[in-house]
């Protein structure tokens, strides 16, 4: 692999304070009540010495653009423009933007006062993700959100006047107490309020969770069908092409940053529990960078508070780093890539791993003979029936 | 602990076991034993010590013989050296009894002052009084409100005919009483016989297999002195052997260099080859090997059930057969040979004493060996007779041969000695009709009842106890011993996976049994056969008609909702523990079939 090859750069930024940690959640992300005075200065100041710690691996690289950023949480909205505006200055002393460097930041619809989105919007901000989830009073209370549906009304029609067209509505299925009629009622509500994309996704119980611990009843498995079925038809309808399990666009609005997670592309990490995906050279005996790429994991410390403390220790923000196993690459890749309704080109994988199609049998002959994945020479691509047993197809790639 | 100056002579010497069932306190009586002879300090003393396998530990109860030699101080004076051969406690387990029982002169039987004799040790009881042993009645746990010493006494003397007008009254929980029995034990246990200058004798009461050492025997001299470095010859192989380390167990294992006529002890002769010590076979000297006569040994334990072991992996195939051969070295009931089956592919057919027996072997060669194993529902031995008259075993109900040629099925029956409560004999009589059981007697002893029943055994291996255990309160106890085999009306039920017969799953059934037994199987495989990307269509048939039929829904789908770069590890875990879940399943054509569902045919009546 050459140099002017590598893949795609992004940059993950993440703020891991909520007013209240949602039951369903299993993010790094922290209740701090509502009047918490948040450490803002500290943290952006923070997230620069991170960033700079990480650029340093990248120093014999030739310099790579920000292909997007995406500022998750946690609850991002809970900082204030102000300090997104330094956050950006300080990333753009450091790095080159792309011209069409996609910037979201995910905002929740309870945590925002008049005025916040413009500034948003004068910082770089261009695209918003925002948490609804539901527009149902009783959903939203069995999920703990802080908002109603007013609010994500109001919410959507504040961002619209700053000037975000561009924002993505997150929204759940599969909840407790759902019906299909609610099911489709949300999907609706959320298409009115003319989002460029939505993220459907289906309530899952994850381990070291409140509802994991004590699970809410959920709907029953034909239920579960029909709200799917029909909230695609739904979604399809209305121009909204699903590109991924739970991911949903108008045309050239797929969100480029998940792009890249799932064509397994590079992102940097920061701030507190970020985790960060780097290809890295390999000089070889006569000091040239060679072709065989070194793709490393690394995370950050996770606590907030002692995130905030590694700014004075001699260790960095870094909580670990690992190489990806040559033996895991064909999984890792898999289970991103194959989540995507076209898959991706063999040259993607080609690119990103440094793998070639041959490796991958008589695994993809297998998955074949099941129906799994497309017949295609040119494209890794799951069939219908692979979208649904991903996890089965997935699995079959677990060396 | 004191060390041994001189060797004791064979008047101070007392070789005794422990007969109990399994939670009459006897891991309890055996610790207080040991700690009062100083074998283990306070600090080493574990709970249950004798109890060495994990797996006897987790389940409070005894697999294996153990032995352990211990200096007693009496009042009179002498120091006695006591060995304490320890004994299994679960009905599955009697033939081991046996063989320790053969090393002994004396038994301890131990009942529970507030539960009453309980079936199992009255059977153990008879077979040391058979084999000579002077049995010494004991009431344990008489620091609880509930005991009843008298009637307990009355019941010991009622149903095994044994004075117990003065029996030892203890406490193994408190200490109370203990150093009473040990008196008792000194005067009324007879001592060994033998001769030490004698040619040596020594029986091989057991013989596992250590990684380091190789085989390990647990033997009894009944004559002559075996010390380190000598010549010895096993009598069934004829191969000699030079003795390496010998000692006694205290109970760890000590190096004492000697071994004397009437001692109990361990011998390493550098065996590597695990047939090369049997249990049963006679040490002697080589060089006096001509004059000393075999002993008897021990009689060959039947297996009564049998099921189909089969590596999940089948490249695990040698090393499953490599595991049987070892544990089959002490465990002489342990009986296999290979099977090849066309659902399961290679494996091999197991014998076993009851389900506990092969619950443990199942565990052990998990556990010890490290193998995935699928196991198959266990079956009794059938006779079949044949038009020409041939009489065949059929340990398989797959391997049932052509029911045209077939004459008559025949069925083992046993017969079973129940001793329950008298408030629960309603429930235990209830039992034993929907198993077939024909009552033979019913007396009232003490506070308990006696019941005799023949039995097909099919109806007893299975789950009979623990349902016993269960319409009981856990007070009814249960002995059962083979009588003979009897012609039934028997019928293969098989059972269709997608439309293809699964040798592994048949079972032989009553007759009259079949549709509703079919009805319950195909339902209980349903709940354990896990949805799959189709329809799972699961029939039970008997001789081509289908009795009873249940499907297992496609499974819609099996996705993660959601995945963001960040963390993919907990994704990965995810898909992990997803794989392994199927690593306890069987991939039957299309179809994967957890080890619970092969099993469905003994959970039928939960």
């Amino acid at each position: 692999m050459s140099a002017e090859m590598l893949p795609p750069l992004s940059l993950y930024i993440h703020v891991p304070w909520c007013v209240r940690k949602c039951p369903y959640c299993d993010f790094n992300s922290h209740g701090v009540g509502r009047d918490a005075g948040l450490p803002e200065e500290e943290y952006i100041t923070a997230l620069l010495m991170d960033l700079d710690q990480d650029l340093q691996l990248l120093e014999d690289q030739p310099e790579r653009e920000l292909h997007s950023v995406f500022i998750g949480g946690g609850t991002p909205s809970l900082l204030s423009g102000k300090a997104y505006q330094r956050l950006f200055d300080g990333i753009r002393e450091r790095m080159t933007l792309s011209a069409d460097c996609e910037i979201t930041l995910e905002a929740n619809p309870g945590t925002l006062e008049q005025g916040r989105f413009a500034a948003y919007r004068a910082a770089g901000i261009n695209r918003l993700s925002l948490g609804v989830q539901t527009f149902q009073p009783e959903q939203l209370s069995v999920l703990g959100r802080i908002h109603s549906a007013e609010e994500a009304e109001r919410a959507v029609a504040s961002a619209q006047a700053a000037g975000f067209n561009n924002f993505n509505i997150d929204l759940m299925h599969g909840l407790p107490g759902q019906t299909l009629e609610t099911a489709l009622d949300d999907i609706r509500r959320a298409l009115a309020l003319g989002p460029s994309h939505l993220s459907w996704y289906q309530l899952t119980l994850e381990p070291n969770t409140e509802f994991y611990s004590r699970p809410p009843v959920l709907p029953e498995d034909d239920l579960l069908w029909d709200i799917q079925d029909h909230g695609h038809a739904e979604l399809e309808a209305a121009g909204f092409q699903r590109y991924e399990i739970s991911a949903y666009a108008l045309e050239s609005r797929r969100s480029r940053h998940n792009l890249n997670y799932w064509q397994f592309g590079d992102y940097l990490g920061i701030g507190a529990g970020a985790h960060g995906k780097l290809t890295l050279l390999e000089a070889d005996g006569n000091g040239e960078l060679v072709a065989l790429p070194r793709l490393q994991r690394r995370w950050k410390s996770r606590q907030p508070d002692a995130y905030l403390r590694r700014m004075q220790d001699p260790r960095g923000f870094l909580a670990g780093q690992q190489d990806i196993a040559r033996d895991d690459l064909a999984l890792e890749f898999m289970m991103n890539a194959l989540r995507l309704t076209d898959g991706v080109s063999l040259a993607t994988l080609q690119r990103t791993t440094g793998l070639g199609p041959e490796v991958l049998e008589p695994t993809l002959g297998q998955a074949r003979e099941r129906g799994l994945i497309r017949e295609d020479a040119s494209r890794l691509c799951a069939t219908p029936q692979g979208l649904l047993f991903l996890n089965d197809l997935l699995a079959m790639f677990d060396a | 602990m004191t060390e041994r100056v001189t060797p004791p002579s064979l008047k101070h010497i007392r070789n005794f076991s422990i007969i109990a069932h399994i939670d009459h306190g006897k891991s309890t009586l055996a610790d207080r034993i040991i700690q009062l002879c100083e074998g283990l300090s306070v600090r080493e003393l574990k709970e249950q010590v004798l109890d060495t396998m994990d797996i006897e530990r987790e389940r409070g109860i005894t697999i294996k013989a153990q032995s352990v030699t211990l200096d007693y101080h009496a009042d009179d004076g002498n120091t006695y050296q006591l060995n304490f051969i320890d004994t299994p406690g679960h009905v599955d387990f009697s033939y081991e009894v046996s063989r320790s029982l053969y090393a002994c002169e004396g038994a301890l039987l131990v009942v529970d002052a507030g539960q009453g004799v309980e079936a199992q040790s009255v059977a153990n009881c008879y077979t040391a009084i058979e084999q000579g042993l002077e049995v010494l009645p004991v009431l344990n746990k008489m620091d609880l409100p509930q005991a009843d010493p008298d009637k307990v006494s009355q019941e010991i003397e009622e149903i095994i005919g044994l004075d117990a007008t003065d029996a030892c009254q203890v406490s193994a929980k408190s200490g109370m009483g203990m150093e009473a029995l040990l008196e008792r034990l000194v005067r009324d246990i007879p001592p060994p016989k033998g001769d030490p200058e004698a040619p040596l004798q020594a029986l091989i009461i057991d013989s596992w297999f250590d990684n380091y050492l190789g085989v390990v025997s647990l033997v009894r001299l009944f004559d002559g002195t075996l010390k380190k470095g000598e010549k010895i010859r096993l009598k069934s192989t004829g191969r000699d052997w030079e003795a390496g380390a010998i000692g006694i167990f205290t109970p760890k294992r000590k190096e004492t260099g000697v071994l004397r006529a009437g001692e109990v002890g361990f011998i390493v002769a550098g065996i590597k080859d695990i047939m090369g010590a049997p249990v049963g076979d006679t040490i002697v000297h080589t060089k006096t090997a001509d004059k000393v006569e075999r002993l008897p040994g021990f009689l060959k334990v039947k297996p009564q059930v049998y099921a189909g072991m089969f590596p999940i992996s089948s490249d695990d195939f040698e090393d499953f057969r490599d595991a049987l051969q070892k544990l089959a070295l002490n465990d002489a009931s342990l009986d296999y040979e290979p099977e090849n089956s066309d659902a399961l592919g290679f494996g091999f057919r197991v014998g076993f004493l009851g389900t506990l027996h092969m619950e443990i072997i199942q565990e052990r060669l998990e556990r010890e060996y490290g193998l995935d194993l699928l196991t198959t529902a266990p079956t009794v031995i059938y006779e079949v007779r044949m038009d020409n008259g041939d009489v065949l075993p059929v340990s398989n109900p797959s391997k049932l041969p052509d029911m045209a040629n077939v004459d008559e099925l025949r069925e083992p029956i046993c017969r079973a000695t129940i001793l329950v409560p008298q408030e629960y004999v309603g429930n235990v009589i209830t039992e034993c009709v929907s198993r077939r059981g024909v009552q033979l007697d019913m007396q009232f002893l003490g506070s308990q009842i006696q019941l005799i029943y023949e039995l097909p055994m099919a109806e007893v291996v299975m789950d009979f106890f623990d349902r016993l255990k269960s319409i009981s309160k856990g007070y009814a106890s249960l002995d059962y011993s083979f009588d003979r085999f009897e012609a039934a009306k028997l019928v293969r039920l098989d059972v269709l996976i997608n439309g293809d017969r699964v040798d592994a799953l048949a079972s032989i059934i009553h007759r009259d049994h079949a549709h509703g037994r079919g009805r319950l199987l195909v339902e209980k495989m349903k709940d354990l056969i896990p949805r799959q990307m189709f329809d799972v269509a699961i029939q039970a048939a008997v001789g081509g008609q289908v009795v009873a039929r249940s499907t297992v829904k496609a499974l819609r789908k099996n996705v993660t909702a959601k995945c963001y770069g960040g963390d993919v590890s907990r994704k990965k875990k995810l898909l992990e523990k997803q794989k392994a879940g199927k690593k306890r399943m069987k991939q039957v054509g299309r179809v994967e079939i957890p080890q619970d569902a092969f099993l469905a045919v003994l959970k039928l009546n939960d």
